[in-house]
């Protein structure tokens, strides 16, 4: 499966900066909409999803992988093939459970927060990433892998590392695409 | 040895200096360079884009102090206030300490959470003003 012929098949680069401040802007534009903390999460937690239905099928048509046998495989497609196509980094897999079916990706760089140094005062709960944590959500969702994902840890809030947790539910046996 | 830095658009968005007495005369001193920057600023015209042309120079000796001058695109001041007895310091040396301040003011505007005409409170630029300042003592 692959893109169509048609379609020029150049990478089109865009500054990074530009990308950095744009989603910056994003961030500080719903700060001043909302004013809890967790209303902003939410957003940007909804926004992620939005990309990511849509996000799955491009990553699919460019990385040509094979299906994912395991969670496990799944996790580590996301950390070294999603992320490095997408932002260029590539965050460390850890398995968090017995059961198999909770892991940990622990970004040590992020792009995102290029230009950000720490969370203002009055907006400690802010997870500044959240979007990333919508579009994993909404990428697996598409694939049919029902996912709760946040961030456990943020270098922002003054943790050690940043890490995002991904936690598979019961595999979604409801064929229908349920949107948010 | 002492030095005292600044940056202002008309009103200081950081100050810093080491020691910290003598704050009046400091103020007082980089007050009256802002009159000497407009009048550089004026004179060069509409030719303010070449990076030479963004540091001003030795503005005025006084007595006690040199006082040179840096101005951004964005006509942001700095200003920095060097004891006069402080003959080691080379203008070379001076220019390229104005060079790292001006891209650690970019790295803070770029910051979305700052929003520009704010006081500056920023940790990365305090530590970066910190190990430049000692170098000049």
């Amino acid at each position: 499966m692959s893109r169509s012929p048609g379609r020029k098949q150049e990478n089109h680069k865009i500054s990074r900066e530009l990308f950095v401040l744009t989603y910056g802007a994003l961030v500080a534009q719903l700060c001043k909409e909302y004013e809890k903390d967790e209303d902003v999460n939410a957003c940007l937690d909804r926004m992620g999803y939005s990309i990511g239905i849509r996000l799955i099928d491009d990553f699919l048509a460019r990385s040509a992988v094979k299906k994912c046998r395991s969670y496990s495989e799944t996790a580590d497609m996301i950390a070294q093939v999603a992320f490095k196509m997408y932002l260029g980094v590539t965050p460390s897999v850890s398995c968090n459970s017995v059961t198999g079916n909770e892991f940990s990706l622990i970004l040590d760089k992020n792009p995102l927060v290029d230009f950000v140094e720490e969370l203002p005062a009055e907006r400690a709960s802010l997870c500044y990433c959240n979007l990333l944590c919508g579009v994993i959500r909404g990428a697996l969702e598409m694939v049919h892998l029902a996912a709760e994902v946040s961030f456990l840890q943020d270098r922002l809030k003054g943790d050690a590392v940043t890490e995002i947790g991904i936690t598979f539910l019961r595999k979604s046996e409801d064929r229908r695409h349920r949107r948010n | 040895q002492a030095v005292w830095l600044a940056l202002l658009q008309n009103y200081p968005l950081y100050i810093r200096s080491v020691p910290t007495e003598n704050e009046l005369k400091f103020h007082y001193t980089v007050h009256t360079s802002l009159d000497v920057v407009d009048e550089k600023i004026s004179a060069m015209g509409k030719a303010l884009v070449d990076q030479r042309e963004l540091y001003l120079g030795l503005l005025y000796p006084t007595e006690d102090y040199k006082v040179y001058g840096y101005v951004t695109n964005s006509k942001v001041k700095f200003v920095m206030v060097v004891d006069s007895s402080n003959t080691a310091l080379r203008d070379n040396e001076i220019r390229s300490m104005f060079r790292k301040l001006h891209n650690s003011y970019t790295d803070i505007m770029c910051n979305p959470f700052y929003n520009p005409g704010d006081r500056i409170h920023s940790r990365a630029f305090d530590t970066m003003v910190n190990s430049m300042m000692m170098q000049v003592c």
